[in-house]
């Protein structure tokens, strides 16, 4: 069903690679192409858009590995963010370090903490470990909002990000670096899902007590996949703070947690693809809300003066509700049913 | 002394609200092992529906409280009807995730239909602080505490004698058995979510009735988790032993730690105790071990 007929394998090389067959090579230089073109014809507005796009895509990939490869709910992803953002906020503002060696800081302090809120899974798991993640996002906020080298409620400003004397001052630039690291993200989390840690979380997540029979370290790959995830939010969290420039505990709440696990679960969760959807989604919906609410309150004097700010939320939990209900298995099912229908048209049966 | 009495009994007041609360979780989790994360929301939006009837529809305290108690029926009845009924046997992690869906669109609700932040309830209790020794406390505190004692009261004769309440907790007990014995399992699973949330709205009126209504209320619905995480999840006693402890040191740790670490350091104090929990007694002081097979 993955591929369409008179795909055969003549090397182990060619069954394992990611392009396949003609079209899909096509199709991956049309992406780059129009990816690297994109700041011609698209405005500022939208490659910002695009740019919150990319990072969203990073940190929901660190869930996804986390919640939908393993397992493991995790209520805190926010939080973790938070931790990667101010990391390098601290690095490279106040310290001065680069841009790299504060990226990677702090996907790994971020790594770290998630690590130690990490260890009761090792024990607990379900309700238990998500409410270890949701005291995980308060605690995390909490520190950052009483702490001096954080800045506290006032926030701290963050430099541009900067490699080798380019600064990435433009929307454009900025496009290019983040979804080149968006690229690399995914490409890393495509590899470590189908290869030996992918296979041992995906056993862990069916059921642990099997895999642990099977001989699954069970400490190390739960450990691993919090680590991992949390890596991937501390690199998502650095992006951020080096787009926007200036950090605030409140970008980083309880709501946007609850929100990327929507995310990964309307994308699908456990597969690759999934988050990349579920993210695009998302926030083209939330463009959509901010765009057409403003309008429906002005043609309807009627509607209450918490229209706008309260329908974003609403359309959410609906829409999380309804994918759980209607499509557990999210949009990339959707994506592959649609994928089977059209190889096999017109002679479907 | 004067202090450390007045920071006790407060803690111990507040303490059995969170447990009120807290009990609301545990009947639904020991019914249909859904671990219920709109909690929060619950209490949330129960309380501006008290502010609504209270203050904005100007309705009398005999109509005005009765209707609130109606709504949080309703609204437990559709919660479980509409999202949670669906999916029955389902995975755990589609089920706490519905629940945060849910905790989504009814902030969502809050905030279309209330956009202020912060509102006052009508003070239901008497004013006058009660002086007890050197110690002076409001008499809210211990009227709130009264009120959470006789409903805990109140809901174990419930369980103990009704039939809705043995039927409910045979349902805990061992679901194919009591479907076997032709007791309508998913209107069991009706009644706990209706219980809940009319537990969690009288918790959030209690509340509010002090604190004044805000969005707060999301977090005390949140600190609800200590106690249940504390006391053990499937364990009523665990919630009424928990309950006074998180709220005793939520308030002495409060009360002295602040002057040391910083404003703030009382909220985040059961969130403290629950990761502490985890690592050193997964399962609470009450709760049941659980000896898993493949």
């Amino acid at each position: 069903m993955d591929l369409p007929c008179g795909t055969r394998n003549y090397d182990y090389a060619r069954d394992m690679a990611v392009l396949r067959t003609k079209t899909h090579w096509v199709l991956f230089i049309a992406l780059l192409v129009l990816l690297f073109t994109a700041p011609l014809y698209l405005s500022n507005s939208w490659l910002s858009r695009c740019n919150l796009i990319g990072i969203t895509i990073i940190a929901i990939t660190g869930l996804n590995i986390l919640t939908g490869y393993c397992g493991q709910l995790s209520i805190g992803h926010a939080g973790f963010m938070a931790v990667g953002a101010y990391t390098t906020g601290i690095l490279t503002g106040k310290l001065g370090l680069p841009f790299l060696a504060g990226l990677i800081c702090s996907g790994f302090s971020a790594g770290l903490i998630g690590l130690i809120f990490g260890l009761p899974s090792v024990r607990v798991r379900g309700f238990y470990l998500a409410i270890t993640t949701i005291a995980a996002q308060f605690i995390i906020i909490w520190v950052i909002n009483h702490w001096s080298l954080t800045g506290g409620f006032v926030g701290m400003s963050v430099p541009r990000a900067s490699i080798g004397g380019f600064k990435f001052r433009s929307e454009a630039s900025q496009f290019y670096l983040i979804m080149i690291i968006t690229a690399i993200c995914i490409l890393f989390a495509k590899n470590l899902a189908r290869g030996r840690v992918g296979r041992a979380f995906i056993a862990i997540r069916d059921n642990d007590l099997a895999a642990e029979v099977m001989g699954i370290n069970l400490t190390y790959y739960k450990l691993l996949a919090f680590f991992i995830g949390c890596f991937l939010a501390g690199i998502a969290g650095a992006l951020f703070a080096h787009w926007t420039g200036y950090l605030n505990a409140e970008n980083f709440t309880l709501t946007d947690s609850i929100l990327y696990i929507g995310m990964v679960i309307i994308g699908g969760l456990g597969t690759t693809l999934g988050p990349i959807l579920g993210a695009v989604l998302i926030r083209l919906l939330q463009q959509g809300i901010m765009y057409i609410s403003p309008v429906l309150e002005s043609t309807f004097p009627a509607i209450p003066a918490g229209f706008t700010s309260g329908i974003a939320p609403m359309v959410f939990g609906l829409v999380i509700i309804l994918f759980l209900i209607l499509e557990p298995r999210g949009l990339a099912h959707r994506w592959t049913l649609f994928k089977a229908a059209y190889r096999l048209w017109p002679f479907s049966y | 002394m004067a202090e450390l009495l007045q920071y006790t009994i407060t803690g111990i007041a507040v303490g059995m609200v969170y447990a009120l609360i807290a009990l609301g979780f545990a009947l639904i989790w020991k019914s249909s092992s859904v671990a219920n994360l709109a909690l929060g929301q619950l209490v949330l939006i129960s309380s501006w529906f008290t502010y609504g009837m209270l203050v904005q529809a100007k309705l009398p305290y005999w109509i005005g409280l009765p209707l609130t108690i109606l709504f949080a029926v309703f609204l437990g009845w559709m919660i479980e009807r509409f999202t949670l009924r669906p999916l029955i046997a389902q995975p755990i992690l589609s089920l706490i995730t519905v629940t945060l869906g849910v905790a989504y669109f009814l902030e969502g609700v809050v905030v279309f239909i209330w956009p202020m932040s912060v509102a006052a309830l009508p003070r239901l209790f008497p004013q006058e602080p009660i002086h007890i020794g050197p110690a002076v406390v409001s008499q809210e505190y211990v009227w709130a505490a009264g009120i959470s004692l006789l409903l805990f009261g109140l809901l174990s004769l419930f369980f103990k004698y009704h039939k809705m309440g043995i039927a409910m907790r045979a349902t805990a007990d061992d679901q194919m058995a009591v479907q076997a014995c032709a007791i309508p399992v998913t209107s069991v699973f009706s009644m706990s979510w209706i219980f809940a949330c009319v537990v969690a709205a009288i918790g959030g009126v209690l509340i509010s009735s002090i604190g004044g209504v805000t969005y707060g209320l999301v977090e005390t619905g949140l600190k609800s988790f200590s106690v249940v995480i504390l006391g053990g999840l499937d364990s009523f006693i665990g919630c009424m032993v928990a309950g006074p402890i998180i709220g005793l040191c939520e308030n002495l740790g409060g009360g002295y730690l602040t002057p040391l670490i910083g404003p703030g350091i009382k909220d985040i104090i059961p969130f403290i105790i629950i990761i502490i929990v985890m690592i050193v007694k997964p399962y609470g002081l009450f709760g049941e071990t659980r000896i898993e097979r493949i």
